[in-house]
């Protein structure tokens, strides 16, 4: 979630209005400037702020000695530094206030800027504004490789803060003059611009959002509360890495496929192998999180949706590590096609539901579990399995994948010190791939490719293509891309993969293909099998036949690119639930 | 006064919902009308979808049987104006908002001015994503009408204090049903409402018997049925005529 700060408070009045509309931040100027409040003012109006708000002494070459001294009588928490402070000064400044001050470096955006990381060893936050609170935007495209957490300012009023909230995900938004009229702070613009902050939750561009039942709002408000707070928790951090390490086998190996590499005869190519962690493919690393967190939060039982199997292996796996009981929802046609994972489910001590509404595969084992959830929430969490869902879902099983990019980003640099050209992965809601591309995705001359499942052909009625046929609209709680017909009827949708059998992507997938950042392919049945028996062959790795897919765009792409590229495949889950059902394609009768 | 509030203004409303389209057009007419007649008040237009996250195994089936008659949403308009030639019942839709959303919302509301359908309730539009179509709604004189939950807690008076038309007062957790029993405590609810508003209540999912309606009378301005309804149309398919007019007539007397 966005923070807000209000800047250029002076008076009580000012005062009643922030506590009335509770920002994170409110600003107190020291500086030359209509808004100037000296010592006294700022100590007296600190007096009567709600104690939950923090403040920001907003100052130019000040007298550090006049900074120290508001820190120390609790009137600023923060120091925000517009001058020509350099990192000795700030150094000073912390060691004086025994590091206890946190300091905002505020920068003026000018065209030529291309260092915002002068100041990252010495402060807490950046601050880019287009001059000394001049009240003008900024070029925001100039905004690049900014590492701290930065605080948006310039210009910033309810119209723009919603784009500049999607556009820029800042840490913070700072506003002032945006909440002024003729010089004063204004109740209705305030309490404006707190519920744009509000309304921008969970969005990727236009899509995202918290498009569920008011029977289930209160319990995403508080999972997303939850989330915020763990994920900064260093005992459930602490505790989350051990069982990723311990129990899952995190680091998964970076593997070059060397015997592939010199049969396509261009780039390298390397597998990203969550095929190797425990239950067999990346979906753990999102269960363990959620799973720990429902524990945290004291639910007692998990529901799951599941195509493949794999995410509801894997949460069945994660219940019984906990202690907890677990319930699976999965569509009639996948515990056929997938009957091996149905057996381990109930194995590992969990309830599967056989789910025979509508299409009878993915999309319907969602709605089952929805349903189910909204009946049973107080003592049950649903661990949604992919990136898609209401808010905070995307954004939670997104953090947990994030891991994969952040390894491979470490052992590509490891093994050939430089990045890869291409990260390829396969999408059905497209967590493996938002965990894929996600440490990636500044590094702009990176491609970052999905491939969905293209069944007969994109061309055919028979494909899960959603990136290629699809349109926008509503769906699971969010607004995506979707297969869908003239009416909004959502299509059946076919792949020989149960996991990409799914009508819609990921909200985060459908804005990056929309500002153009990563590319989608639809690969069919015919290349996913392909590949399913060239990696078996070639390398002595059996996919998943999801993970087949992105395998089969790596073959097409290695041999167009020159032998000193890289490209890094996300082996998203490991074949042997597969064996049968391609056994079957292939027309080989394995009870014979 | 809007038509909504007509529906409000004789004793407590009895307001039935029907899948439009199940399990035919023809009938889906008749249906409606039949409704109207007997008793209801307001009457809300399920508009079919195939993924009716909110709904349970009833209003599921009723969803599915309009489908497979191929029912659009063009469909369910002209349903309406047919409707509309006979009766001048107040009408509103309930549907998930994919359908709207690929209709045009524009093209959608101003539709529903044309026939005089007067609100939209939508489940998947929570309050934080009324903005979707609040604003083309309102232009078109058609009401967003606002759903709270049992689970609601907090967020009652944020969202009655913006409501309009009249709140729908979700009784149970889960899906739409019939349910034997209603274990949320309304009157605590609706208490909570009527500090901030004054816009009629409706209290909706799990009734199905007059004694229910009889109860919840007692606490709010308006009494929803919804799976009892589409189950008499999904039991006598093309010929329930009959049973639904004596149904709704016998609800609409609990009601009184």
């Amino acid at each position: 979630m966005t923070k807000v700060k209000i800047c250029g408070l002076k008076s009580e009045e000012d005062i009643e209005i922030i506590n009335k509309h509770k920002p994170d931040y409110v600003g107190f100027v020291f500086a030359e400037s209509p808004r100037r409040i000296d010592f006294n003012k700022a100590k007296s109006l600190k007096l009567i702020l709600d104690k939950n708000i923090l403040s920001v002494g907003v100052f130019v070459n000040e007298n550090m000695e006049n900074i120290i001294k508001l820190f120390d009588e609790g009137i600023i928490e923060i120091a925000q530094l517009h001058g020509n402070e350099d990192i000795d000064y700030i150094k000073k400044l912390k060691e004086k206030t025994n590091n206890n001050l946190l300091i905002i470096k505020a920068i003026e955006i000018k065209e030529n800027i291309n260092n915002f990381n002068e100041y990252d060893d010495v402060i807490d936050y950046l601050l880019l504004d287009s001059g000394k609170g001049s009240g003008n935007t900024f070029n925001w495209r100039l905004i690049k490789n900014i590492k701290k957490p930065l605080f948006l300012a310039g210009g910033l009023n309810s119209d723009n803060i919603k784009e500049a909230i999607n556009q820029i995900k800042p840490f913070a938004v700072d506003i002032s003059s945006g909440v002024e009229t003729n010089g004063y702070k204004d109740n209705d613009k305030i309490k404006k611009i707190i519920e744009v902050e509000k309304l921008s939750r969970g969005r990727y561009g236009k899509y995202g959002g918290q498009y569920a039942p008011e029977t289930l709002m209160n319990e995403l408000i508080d999972l997303e509360e939850q989330y915020e707070h763990y994920k900064n928790d260093p005992e459930f951090i602490k505790e989350l890495d051990e069982l990723l390490k311990e129990y899952a086998g995190r680091p998964s190996l970076l593997y070059y496929a060397e015997r592939m590499t010199k049969d396509l005869g261009g780039a390298k190519v390397y597998f990203k192998r969550e095929d190797l962690n425990h239950t067999g493919s990346h979906k753990i690393n999102n269960v363990l999180l959620q799973a720990l967190l429902a524990k945290k939060m004291g639910k007692t039982r998990l529901i799951a949706e599941t195509g493949a199997g794999q995410h509801g292996v894997a949460t069945a796996t994660a219940a019984a590590l906990l202690g907890m009981e677990c319930e699976v929802f999965m569509g009639e046609e996948d515990t056929v096609r997938q009957a091996l994972n149905v057996y381990r489910m109930e194995l590992l001590g969990a309830k599967v539901h056989t789910v025979t509404n509508g299409t009878k595969t993915l999309k319907d084992a969602v709605n089952d579990t929805f349903r189910e959830w909204a009946d049973r929430f107080y003592d049950t969490h649903y661990i949604v399995g992919s990136a898609m869902g209401p808010h905070p879902y995307p954004m939670i099983v997104r953090d947990a994948q994030t891991v994969i990019s952040k390894e491979m980003k470490e052992q590509i640099l490891e093994k050939e010190g430089k990045l890869p050209n291409a990260v390829i992965a396969c999408v059905g809601g497209g967590s493996n791939a938002m965990g894929s591309f996600y440490h990636f995705l500044d590094d702009e001359d990176i491609k970052l490719i999905g491939c969905e499942g293209g069944g007969k052909g994109a061309d055919t009625p028979l494909n899960a293509a959603t990136m290629s046929i699809g349109k926008i609209g509503i769906l699971h709680g969010m607004k995506s891309i979707f297969c869908q017909e003239e009416y909004g009827q959502i299509s059946s949708v076919y792949s020989i993969s149960a996991g990409l059998d799914y009508p819609g992507v990921g909200p985060e997938h459908a804005n990056l293909r929309e500002i153009g950042r990563a590319e989608y392919y639809s690969i069919t049945d015919d290349e996913a099998v392909n590949a399913f028996e060239y990696l078996s062959k070639m390398e002595g790795i059996i996919p998943a036949i999801e993970s087949a897919h992105a395998v089969a765009h790596a073959i097409k792409l290695a041999p167009t690119m020159d032998k000193d590229e890289i490209i890094v495949v996300c082996l998203s889950g490991r074949g042997d639930k597969d064996v049968a059902s391609i056994a079957k394609y292939k027309g080989v009768d394995l009870n014979e | 006064m809007s038509n909504i509030a007509n529906a409000f203004k004789d004793g407590t409303a009895f307001i039935g919902f029907v899948t439009a389209g199940d399990p035919n057009k023809e009938k889906s007419i008749q249906y409606i009308l039949d409704m109207a007649e007997s008793g209801c008040d307001l009457i809300e237009i399920g508009i079919p979808f195939t993924d009716p996250l909110a709904e349970g195994p009833v209003i599921q089936q009723a969803n599915l049987r309009a489908l497979e008659s191929n029912i659009n949403t063009d469909d369910v308009f002209d349903i309406l104006e047919e409707v509309r030639k006979k009766s001048d019942v107040p009408l509103v839709f309930l549907t998930y908002i994919n359908p709207v959303l690929a209709y045009g919302y524009e093209k959608f509301f101003s539709k529903c001015n044309d026939l005089e359908i007067d609100g939209i309730i939508a489940p998947d539009l929570p309050f934080e994503e009324k903005d979707e179509i609040d604003e083309i709604a309102k232009n078109h004189g058609i009401d967003v009408i606002s759903l709270i939950a049992p689970s609601s807690k907090e967020r009652i008076q944020m969202i009655a204090s913006d409501a309009t038309g009249f709140i729908y007062v979700v009784s149970s957790l889960g899906v739409t049903g019939i349910r034997n029993e209603i274990e949320t405590d309304l009157e605590v609810i609706i208490d909570e409402i009527r500090n901030v508003t004054d816009i009629p209540t409706a209290v909706g999912f799990g009734i199905s018997t007059p004694e229910q309606a009889r109860d919840i009378s007692k606490v709010s301005d308006g009494v929803i049925v919804g799976s009892a309804i589409v189950k008499i149309i999904g039991d006598y398919g093309e010929n329930a005529s009959e049973p639904l007019k004596k149904y709704v007539k016998e609800m609409k007397d609990a009601c009184r």
